[in-house]
């Protein structure tokens, strides 16, 4: 019985990756428009501005105050709303690295000198980043907000890693661009 | 009598399809699609023949042709990589490192077993070769799927047909040729109809999206792109811009 399976695992795995490309076919139908660079673009910076919103919202200072100042049944309420807050973000966040992902597949699988091992880094980083911000979701339902701070920062760094990883790749995709902009940012003429 | 009508719908399908190249002139645009499709028809009426005017040749020849059949799926598999991924070369560049791996680990597999294993019997043998053989078509489908679904690597409606119906059709070959293995499997006919539904499966699949000719759709996005990219390459002057100003102050960038 066990010579049967690899078989049946690479049958299974052939199947499950036949079904993971019709679904995203029927579910991706308008991607031409979802991938675009421009909303790629401000997907990225809107994530680095994200990041202030979040590090507010599982912060201690607000949790300090009302703990310090509140009676218990407000501090019930904070953490109830802050819970709902909490996963708002942690999901919009999620989106938002996607729409990073979507645009990052659809450019670079046309670019003649792609790196396989960055490639693969990005791909790694961004499993990475959806399992843990997933499990951050149960947690924060699970716990609430303020229990979970310290596995937030963790998400902070790998989205920053990211993000790093992915800037360094567009500039491989297009350096004619990223080279223009170096070259007058050190030159100091770009106007704001 | 069920798998006699299951035999005889599936080539009813097989002369469609084949009828539809012809008057689509589909079979210029994936010959080695509808190559393997012919056989597959050419081989099941030769076995048709040997069953009806000489039984005891039947059991042979259904091994030899089997194999046939799978070698000639090799073909099928390269069309798929070789159209998917042709405006993709990025994406094309990672299935080639991929499949030279695939190609590099069976080889020495083969090796490997041919050294440690010397006694070879030819009945057993080539019911075992089939499924290495469909084992690592899945392998080669499963890279070659798996980069058009992460890169989703826009594929028109006639290829798509063509990998999924094959891939679905080799997937159930590659379980079904492994339970065949067993024993307790072996003896019992209706198994032999798990390949036969399968492959009907993939038949009406491939009826229904090869049609008529649908062009794989080029991607919009590349002009987009272009245009895109002087967006692009505007935004990045204004965060570096601002990181400049950031330093000015003595921020955090």
């Amino acid at each position: 019985m066990s010579q049967l399976l690899p078989y049946l695992v690479l049958g299974l795995l052939l199947l499950a990756v036949l079904a993971w490309w019709v679904w995203g076919a029927i579910t991706h139908r308008g991607a031409a428009e979802v991938l675009s660079p421009r909303q790629h673009r401000s997907s990225v910076r809107s994530i680095g501005l994200q990041r202030d919103l979040g590090e507010r919202i599982f912060g201690p200072q607000d949790w300090d105050f009302v703990s310090r100042e509140t009676p218990s049944e407000i501090q019930r309420m904070f953490q109830r709303e802050r819970t709902v807050l909490a996963l708002t973000w942690l999901r919009r966040t999620r989106l938002q690295v996607s729409q990073v992902m979507r645009a990052h597949v659809a450019v670079v699988h046309q670019s003649d000198d792609l790196q396989i091992a960055t490639e693969i880094r990005i791909a790694l980083s961004y499993f990475l980043f959806l399992f843990l911000c997933n499990s951050l979701i149960g947690w924060v339902w699970l716990h609430g907000p303020v229990r979970t701070r310290k596995i937030v920062r963790q998400t902070f760094q790998w989205a920053a890693q990211l993000r790093g990883v992915f800037e360094q790749l567009m500039a491989r995709v297009d350096p004619a661009s990223c080279r223009v902009a170096g070259t007058n940012f050190n030159q100091g003429t770009v106007r704001n | 009598m069920f798998n006699q009508i299951l035999w005889w719908i599936g080539n009813a399908i097989e002369a469609l399809i084949l009828a539809r190249s012809i008057k689509g002139k589909l079979y210029e645009k994936y010959p080695a699609f509808y190559f393997y499709l012919s056989t597959v028809l050419l081989i099941e009426l030769l076995r048709f023949t040997a069953y009806t005017f000489q039984p005891s040749l039947h059991r042979l020849l259904y091994w030899y042709t089997e194999y046939l059949v799978a070698t000639v799926g090799y073909g099928v598999i390269l069309e798929i990589y070789k159209h998917a991924l042709k405006s993709s070369p990025g994406a094309a560049r990672i299935a080639r490192v991929f499949l030279l791996g695939v190609l590099a680990a069976v080889i020495l597999k083969v090796v490997a077993n041919a050294l440690t294993n010397p006694v070879w019997s030819p009945a057993t043998t080539l019911a075992d070769l089939e499924r290495d053989l469909r084992a690592v078509q899945a392998l080669l489908l499963f890279v070659i799927v798996a980069l058009l679904a992460y890169y989703r690597v826009p594929v028109g409606r006639n290829l798509k047909g063509i990998a999924f119906g094959y891939g679905l059709y080799v997937c159930v070959c590659v379980m079904s040729l492994a339970f065949d293995s067993l024993p307790a499997f072996e003896l019992q006919p209706e198994w032999r109809y798990v390949q036969r539904i399968a492959y009907l499966a993939a038949l009406s699949i491939w009826a229904y999206t090869l049609w008529s000719y649908r062009p794989i759709p080029q991607p919009e996005i590349e002009s987009e792109i272009e245009r895109n990219y002087k967006i692009l390459a505007g935004h990045t002057m204004r965060v570096l811009s601002r990181a400049r100003s950031f330093l000015k102050l003595g921020g955090e960038l």
